[in-house]
């Protein structure tokens, strides 16, 4: 962009009034702005005290936002202008989509698409969001305000043919990329068991089952992967599912090293060859089930965690303790 | 275990993190980041390939190198890349004030002479504090603004705190408010759980608390719980809560599912929303049985998920904010400092068990309140801190600091005003212990004064018919007395590298020093308060 002369020098903004940021007090902790901040601020709140609404104002805004995008104030005031210009939404939401991406961290680009896509009110729009999402996350997988904006968006046009439904395959292809993106895994609990019931999805014993298996075969491919982990954890608090009903599934997963098994079970996948063994979140998972069984079991579960606290995750060490005073003391008769 | 054994399971704790032979771009992150956290590590006062445990001397705190970071960011101010922060000022300012106390410097008088003329030029007329000159009111300056001022601000005139609109701002807040109990966290701005935090810790500070602004609170908190355990930003209010023609009807058995996974800083501002909360739950929800039942959370998944952020020896223990994503320096504080909240409320640490200050009701569905004291276990350890102190404490020392002065997220990023207040935060997190003492809530609820306390109503309520306003009382009654009886367990404290490396304690509800919150919180609520008492020394072996 070329240099633009400032505020102060442009003959059509001589009506304005720019109000400096502090008067009369000897700032502390000042922040040493450009003069080209400083002076498209300072007509900014000029302009905010007349409140005055007009194209200039999305032009000041726009301005603004590009030097510094976590201005709330001028996030505010544009959108609000936005709406008394009654300014072509749609215009803005490809403006923002330059935007997103240049300032993919700030909270601020991803609230304005909300409240566009809110005042929109169109399915079409949203389904063309969730296109320029994923393509928002090529670029970061993990980004938070991304994700959450997209679970909005999915939970407030509710439309199953023309959003949630490619959910699924949408973060398996994810999670083939890159199977500890702890994002992609919330997301697959939120659409498959925090949203609703998915068209299909009816039969819940039939999607438990599915889910499981997906999870199962995950952690086969890396056991060590506590994203994997949690969602099993997960999925079985969620649907009152004893954690002994994975006890063969999880068992090799505590050896020392791989087994050769001659027998292929497919329900419960082996770990892979490079599996790095014990894994610590297996050996949890073995304790859990223990305490969950009580009784007789209650030994073998502290037996593991003490394991745990001495030898394979001691960084945790006085979390295992703490684990094993409180299931000593829930078990005193 | 001798010392070669623990010599042996050290190092063996220091190997990488597994990869199972199946690398991802998340993998390889970790994987270089453990490299460049060893190789500090190595660089830093070890023996190269001595992978024993710190010596006695350990590693050091440059407190002087940090207070002219400090100081150099009060006077002189930031440079331009910190035009990020324009509409975030009263935290520059929050996140510097807050790290003198923590190193225990005093400012003089008229450095806070200044701090309060800059704090007060960001009050907006309509109620609230903006993050500059002209911006508009939002949730997260006022925080900011609010805290900076118990550091800097006094009673009387021109001393800041009577210069606080609390009725403006009780109305700012009110209108911010959203049919499922949440609130805005500024017009026309998302609802997120740092914007509930930062309005339950000035409504305490300020003595603002009333059950309408409470209301439906509990739920939305308890509703942002994700799978892990940890909490997300924010719940998606519209299936259970319609609006029609400005009237919310109410669909309970719809869903109202998380938005975004467990992170460590909204689960920090969600858990303390919860504990500055249990004095509203235990005067308006009715006990379990009945048809309204109390809302509750995990705690047991919440622990297991913050044990789990702390990375492991070759992470140098340091904090995550999420599953499978880095150990960074301000985790230190939101993670680290959040095992205080829970072990706090749950009474983890109580010597005698039970009487824990925390809602029996709510927290005995989801885990057995009273774990704490039995001592004859064999597992009993004057340490019985959740997380690993030690090893936080060798993060931020070894990893956090950056030797210019300042800390940081990790080697080799530069220092920043916010990762060197949560750095030391965390550092303070990881040396005390600040729990609530029911010897001093006993002793501030004998004290209370409520006809003192009712004269800085806002709410209107002092009006009200006498049952309301006695239950409105109580609330304010219990609001003071269980926040002020977190107090530090003297006796409790862990240094690495030795008592030189020692900062203040912090008042984890806040973020401010017991002292600061103490003044702040008897002017707002008309209240003289009972000298300390040295707390009873917990248990020891």
């Amino acid at each position: 962009m070329d240099e633009l002369p400032l505020y102060s020098e442009r003959p059509e903004w001589v009506d304005v009034v720019p109000i400096p940021q502090y008067q009369d007090v000897d700032a502390l902790a000042p922040i040493n702005y450009s003069e080209e901040y400083q002076d498209a601020t300072d007509y900014f709140r000029g302009i905010v005290k007349t409140e005055e609404m007009s194209p200039r104002v999305l032009q000041l805004t726009e301005h603004i936002i590009r030097l510094n995008p976590a201005h709330y104030s001028a996030w505010q005031y544009r959108y609000r202008t936005l709406i008394a210009l009654e300014s072509s939404l749609e215009d803005e939401l490809r403006l923002m989509d330059a935007f997103a991406i240049e300032f993919l961290k700030t909270y601020q680009v991803w609230h304005h698409r909300r409240l566009l896509l809110t005042a929109l009110r169109s399915v079409d729009a949203a389904a063309a969001e969730l296109a320029f999402i994923a393509r928002a996350l090529e670029a970061d997988t993990k980004n938070y305000h991304t994700w959450s904006y997209r679970q909005w968006l999915l939970a407030h046009f509710n439309d199953e043919d023309l959003l949630w439904s490619g959910e699924r395959a949408w973060t398996e292809n994810l999670l083939e990329r890159d199977v500890r993106n702890n994002s992609a895994w919330h997301h697959r609990f939120f659409f498959v068991w925090g949203s609703g019931v998915r068209k299909g999805d009816e039969d819940r014993e039939e999607i438990l089952r599915r889910e499981l298996t997906f999870t199962k075969e995950k952690i086969a491919l890396a056991p060590n992967n506590p994203s994997a982990w949690n969602y099993l954890r997960g999925v079985l608090g969620h649907t009152g599912t004893p954690y002994a009903s994975l006890s063969p599934f999880v068992k090799p997963y505590t050896a020392t090293s791989v087994e050769k098994i001659d027998v292929v079970d497919l329900d419960n996948p082996v770990p892979s060859e490079g599996a790095e063994l014990p894994c610590v979140m297996a050996l949890e998972f073995l304790a859990d089930t223990f305490e969950q069984e009580g009784g007789s079991q209650i030994p073998k579960a502290v037996e593991t965690w003490k394991l745990l606290a001495n030898e394979f995750d001691t960084m945790r060490k006085k979390y295992w303790e703490y684990r094993i005073k409180e299931a000593l003391q829930a078990s005193e008769p | 275990m001798t010392s070669s054994e623990v010599k042996q399971t050290y190092a063996r704790s220091q190997r990488p993190t597994p990869v199972d032979g199946y690398p991802t771009s998340t993998s390889t992150l970790q994987t270089a980041t453990e490299n460049i956290l060893l190789k500090q590590l190595l660089d830093s006062s070890r023996i190269p390939g001595d992978a024993s445990p710190p010596s006695t001397t350990g590693p050091v705190l440059q407190r002087n190198q940090h207070l002219q970071f400090l100081l150099r960011n009060l006077l002189q101010g930031f440079p331009q890349r910190y035009v990020s922060q324009d509409a975030s000022q009263p935290w520059l300012l929050f996140w510097t004030l807050q790290g003198f106390s923590v190193l225990g410097v005093g400012l003089d008088d008229k450095i806070k002479k200044r701090a309060r003329e800059t704090l007060l030029a960001l009050q907006h007329p309509d109620g609230g504090f903006a993050g500059g000159p002209g911006q508009f009111s939002h949730l997260l300056p006022t925080y900011a603004a609010v805290c900076s001022l118990a550091i800097v601000g006094q009673p009387g005139q021109s001393g800041a705190w009577d210069a606080i609109d609390r009725r403006k701002m009780y109305d700012f807040f009110m209108s911010l408010k959203q049919p499922d109990g949440s609130f805005l966290v500024s017009h026309d701005a998302e609802v997120d759980v740092r914007g509930i935090y930062c309005l339950l810790a000035v409504a305490t500070l300020l003595n603002i608390l009333t059950p309408e602004l409470l209301a439906g609170l509990p739920e939305f908190i308890v509703s942002c719980q994700t799978y892990e355990g940890g909490f997300g930003n924010a719940s998606f209010p519209e299936w259970d809560f319609q609006e029609e023609n400005d009237e919310v009807t109410r669909v309970p058995s719809a869903p109202r599912p998380v938005l975004g996974e467990a992170h460590g800083g909204y689960t920090f501002c969600a858990f303390a929303s919860w504990v500055l909360l249990q004095p509203y739950i235990r005067s308006y929800y009715t006990p379990a049985g009945s048809a309204n039942t109390n809302p509750t959370i995990d705690y047991r998944a919440l622990l297991r998920w913050l044990a789990n952020m702390q990375g492991t020896a070759i992470e140098l223990g340091g904090f995550k904010g999420r599953t499978n994503k880095l150990v960074d320096g301000c985790y230190s504080w939101w993670v680290g400092g959040c095992f205080g909240l829970v072990e706090g409320l749950l009474g983890i640490h109580a010597a005698p068990p039970a009487s824990t200050g925390v809602n029996e009701n709510s927290a005995s569905t989801t885990a057995d309140t009273s774990a704490g004291g039995a001592s004859d276990d064999g597992w009993h350890d004057a340490d019985d801190a959740l997380l690993n102190r030690r090893a936080l404490q060798e993060y931020i020392l070894y990893a956090g600091q950056h030797p210019a002065g300042g800390l940081r997220d990790k080697p080799p990023k530069p220092a920043d005003s916010y990762h060197t207040l949560y750095c030391l935060a965390g550092l303070s997190a990881a040396q005390h212990r600040v729990t609530p003492d029911e010897t001093r809530r006993a002793q501030l609820l004998e004290r209370w004064n409520a006809g003192e306390a009712r004269q800085w109503d806002v709410s209107g309520l002092q009006n009200l018919i006498t049952d309301q306003q006695a239950r409105a009382d109580a609330l304010r009654k219990d609001v003071f007395a269980s926040t002020l009886s977190w107090l530090e367990d003297e006796g409790a404290d862990e240094y690495i590298g030795g008592s030189g490396n020692r900062v203040n304690a912090t008042q984890p509800l806040f973020n401010l020093t017991v002292t600061h919150t103490e003044l702040m919180m008897a002017h707002f609520y008309g209240q003289k308060l009972p000298p300390r008492q040295a707390k009873t020394p917990p248990k020891s072996k």
